[in-house]
């Protein structure tokens, strides 16, 4: 453990025990120095004194060089313990006597010449250099040696008291400290015990004990200052904690609440939905019912007329045909409310077409002649020259402006009803604007706020007057909304009223689901089908607006179309794809359809596949001649090609395996398939782009 | 003078029609059920058949299937007549092998025309 991770009490011990021992050992040290300096001194003093008395007693010997009264006079000191050696040097530098001490008889070394006078130390020796003259006459020199014997004893000896009284020193130094550093580390450690419990048991009512309004007992008294701060802030944050959890508590209560009640509203809407079905279920069953013996009475009283006029009962005709108006009248209702609850059961889908407006509005004229006479009315039509033809369900825009011109026949009275249809085009969209303005009743601004309501008629005197469900306008509003386009209204009282439908050029289906699909006559479609099992219908003509009627018609019937322009190209498409039947055209540019036919019947392949000629040529011998299934004349009876598709379908089911084998090894081609596909189906949805989807 | 076998359920519809075409010069047979109408195209062998899809017993579209299935029956046009308004129920009588339909309410002049061409479709085979 190092120091600096010793406990607070082992370092002011050791720190106090240190400083001491450091100051007592220095003082120590410095006497000790001192006295063995001066002791030294003393030796070299008394050493030196030696030296003058050994020469001059042995100055007579060197005078008359007798060595043994000069050896004796060295001998003298043998007792001076420490004196090593003792030599006399002749002038000449030679030795003349000498001296050694019996425990040390060889000395390290003894110099061989006489040296200057003097003292040196040499190692642990101390040697003297004394010059012996007689009367003022150098005679030699002496040297003496000491081994400072009593120096280095005095030396270890004060060492020794030194150490002795250091440790004793350092012993009363632990003693006191330890005692002192308690007014220190007291505090802190009282004030780590205080932190640490504080710590574990978070008891902030804990406070540190101060002792002494030192530092440390500011230290405590901050310390307890922030301890009654947290506490404070404890306490709070607390009762914060509390309320929140009450808070808590009280939100996800409330939010059960609205979960229950979301439940429940989800529930009654589901009820309510169900109910609505239901109704709308039970109104269309109910309508059914209704028309069975609504017939009966209208087709009684359409024989009873009809017998009535043979024999020549004029009063019962004129009778039994106000019971068939009457009863029309009633099956017209029927059908209005069918309509309606067709319409809110979400079942009123739209069949999408292609048609002349021009031929439309004509038509629409035409049956509601007598409706025009009825009340001497004149009606104007005005078509503008960009009209042409429209993609739309031709009959629920027929019935829109047949409601309209029927309403405005019947609240007009010698007056004038005008039909203007134009075509423009807001926001790159194409749009046929139907105005049907008369000059009528009209209908006040408060009866225009509900006109498009069920059962809102401007007022149940009107009823009386004028007939009527009730149901027209509501049921054109929905088809028009249906039809994603508009329906406006504006009227005076007196002044007549104007009705302005707009309705895209081209509608597109309402859903993306199976209507969605009707759109498009990819082959990669053709294929998905096939995979779902709808049979593939090849349709070989040359007219992009036949292809595109056809596609339409023949995908309503269930089945998967394949539209091409070319013979040639039909022939190779039908190798491929193996349709289940093929729609031929006679006048084509590039090879006719007489030659297709020849060719089709002649491929052992496609013999057996059946070929409905459609066309305008009249030359049905030729076609059943060279193998043709049917004959159509254009403008083709969908109906007739819908039954000979099915009798077709029919004859087909029978010998289904077959085909399906045929079918299968097909798939496996499809990369080659998928490219003529494309081709072939490329005019048709270019054809597309070009009537309007911008 | 063309036979027609008439089946319908609801008696005043097979009433006023049988009464009809009477008027416009057909010999009329009727049944009141599928199977009865099966039965009476097997030993009247009628030129024409006006089939009502929903009926008792056994329902147009099986006894125009079982009558399409009868090598002696087949040749007999069957012109189905149903009261629903849908494409989907003429395509299920189309599928049954109907030669054609008519949707009620009966237009007479319509199903009059229609009978006709079957005949003459008939009479052209």
């Amino acid at each position: 453990m190092s120091f600096q991770n010793l406990s607070i009490r082992r370092k002011l011990t050791l720190i106090t025990m240190l400083t001491s021992s450091i100051a007592l050992l220095l003082s120590s040290a410095s006497f000790l120095i001192y006295d063995l300096i001066s002791f030294r001194h003393l030796l070299t003093e008394d050493l030196t004194t030696q030296a003058e008395i050994i020469g001059y007693n042995s100055a007579a010997a060197m005078a008359f060089k007798d060595e043994p009264a000069a050896t004796a006079t060295l001998s003298a000191l043998r007792v001076k313990g420490d004196i090593v050696a003792a030599v006399l040097y002749s002038p000449d530098g030679t030795m003349f006597a000498q001296y050694f001490s019996n425990d040390n008889t060889l000395p390290t070394f003894l110099p061989s010449r006489s040296q200057e006078e003097g003292y040196r130390f040499k190692g642990r020796y101390l040697e003297v250099w004394h010059e012996v003259t007689l009367n003022g006459e150098p005679l030699g020199t002496l040297f003496l040696q000491s081994d400072m014997r009593q120096w280095s004893t005095r030396a270890k000896r004060y060492a020794g008291i030194c150490l002795g009284f250091v440790l004793i020193s350092g012993f009363f130094a632990f003693l006191v400290s330890a005692k002192l550093q308690r007014v220190i580390s007291g505090p802190i450690v009282h004030l780590e015990d205080t932190v640490r419990m504080v710590s574990a048991t978070k008891n902030y009512e804990v406070r540190a004990v101060k002792s002494y309004s030192d530092e440390i007992g500011s230290l405590i008294d901050g310390f307890n200052t922030m301890l009654s701060d947290i506490q404070q802030r404890d306490t709070a944050l607390r009762g914060a904690n509390d309320e929140l959890q009450t808070r808590t508590q009280e939100l996800e209560q409330e939010i059960s609440h609205r979960k229950q009640a979301q439940e429940e509203l989800l529930k009654a809407k589901y009820v309510a939905e169900e109910a609505s079905r239901a109704k709308s279920t039970f109104l269309a069953n109910m309508s059914h019912e209704l028309r069975t013996p609504l017939n009966a009475i209208i087709g009684y009283s359409e024989m009873l007329e009809e017998e009535a006029q043979d024999s020549g009962t004029e009063a019962a005709v004129q009778d039994l045909q106000k019971i068939k108006s009457a009863g029309k009248h009633l099956l017209a209702l029927i059908n209005d409310v069918l309509d309606l609850s067709k319409i809110e059961a979400g079942k009123m889908s739209l069949h999408l077409e292609m048609f002349d407006v021009s031929g439309m509005i004509e038509e629409i004229v035409t049956t509601l002649q007598p409706a025009i006479e009825k009340n001497k009315n004149t009606l104007r039509v005005r078509l503008a020259e960009d009209v042409g033809m429209m993609r739309a369900d031709i009959t629920k825009v027929r019935q829109i402006l047949f409601n309209l011109l029927s309403n405005a026949c019947k609240f007009t009275d010698h007056g004038t009803i005008s039909v203007d249809v134009d075509q423009r085009t807001v926001e790159g969209l194409a749009w046929l604007r139907f105005r049907v303005t008369d000059s009528g009743i009209g209908i006040s601004a408060k009866q225009q706020t509900n006109l498009f309501q069920e059962f809102a008629q401007a007022d149940t005197s009107i009823a009386r007057k004028y007939g009527g469900t009730g149901l027209g306008l509501a049921i054109t509003h929905r088809f028009v909304q249906l039809m994603k386009g508009r329906i406006e209204v504006e009227s005076q009282p007196g002044e007549g009223s104007m009705f302005t439908v707009h309705i895209p050029a081209q509608v597109t289906p309402e859903t993306v689901g199976p209507t969605a699909t009707e759109g498009s006559s990819d082959a990669s479609d053709a294929i998905a089908d096939m995979q779902t099992g709808r049979d593939t219908i090849l349709v070989i003509d040359d007219d992009a607006a036949v292809r595109e009627l056809m596609t339409r018609f023949l995908m309503k019937l269930g089945f998967s179309v394949l539209t091409v322009a070319n013979g040639e190209e039909g022939v190779r498409l039908a190798k491929q794809v193996h349709p289940v039947l093929i729609t031929l055209d006679v006048v084509m540019p590039e090879c006719d359809g007489w030659t297709i036919l020849s060719k089709l019947k002649a491929d052992p392949e496609l013999s057996k596949v059946p070929v409905i000629m459609v066309t305008i040529v009249d030359n049905e011998a030729k076609g059943f001649d060279l193998g043709a299934s049917n004959y159509l004349i254009k403008p083709v009876d969908r109906e007739r090609l819908a039954v000979l598709i099915e009798k077709h379908r029919i004859t087909r089911s029978k010998a289904i395996t077959g085909i399906d084998t045929v079918s299968k090894s097909f798939l496996s081609h499809d990369n080659k398939r998928g490219e003529v596909g494309a081709e072939a189906s490329e005019k048709v949805s270019h054809a597309e782009n070009l009537a309007g989807r911008r | 003078m063309p036979k027609i076998l008439l089946v319908e359920d609801n008696e005043m519809n097979r009433d006023m029609l049988s009464r009809r075409l009477e008027r416009r010069g057909h010999s009329v047979v009727m049944a009141h059920d599928g199977e009865q109408g099966l039965l009476l195209a097997g030993t009247e062998m009628p030129d024409l058949i006006l089939m009502d899809i929903s009926l008792p017993i056994m329902d147009g579209c099986e006894v125009t299937r079982r009558l399409k299935a009868d090598k002696r029956t087949r040749h007999i046009p069957v012109i189905a007549l149903t009261a629903h308004a849908l494409v989907t129920d003429r395509v299920k009588a189309i599928g049954a092998g109907c030669d054609d339909y008519d949707t009620k309410p009966i237009e007479f002049s319509r199903l009059s025309e229609k009978i006709h061409n079957c005949l003459a479709e008939k009479k052209a085979l």
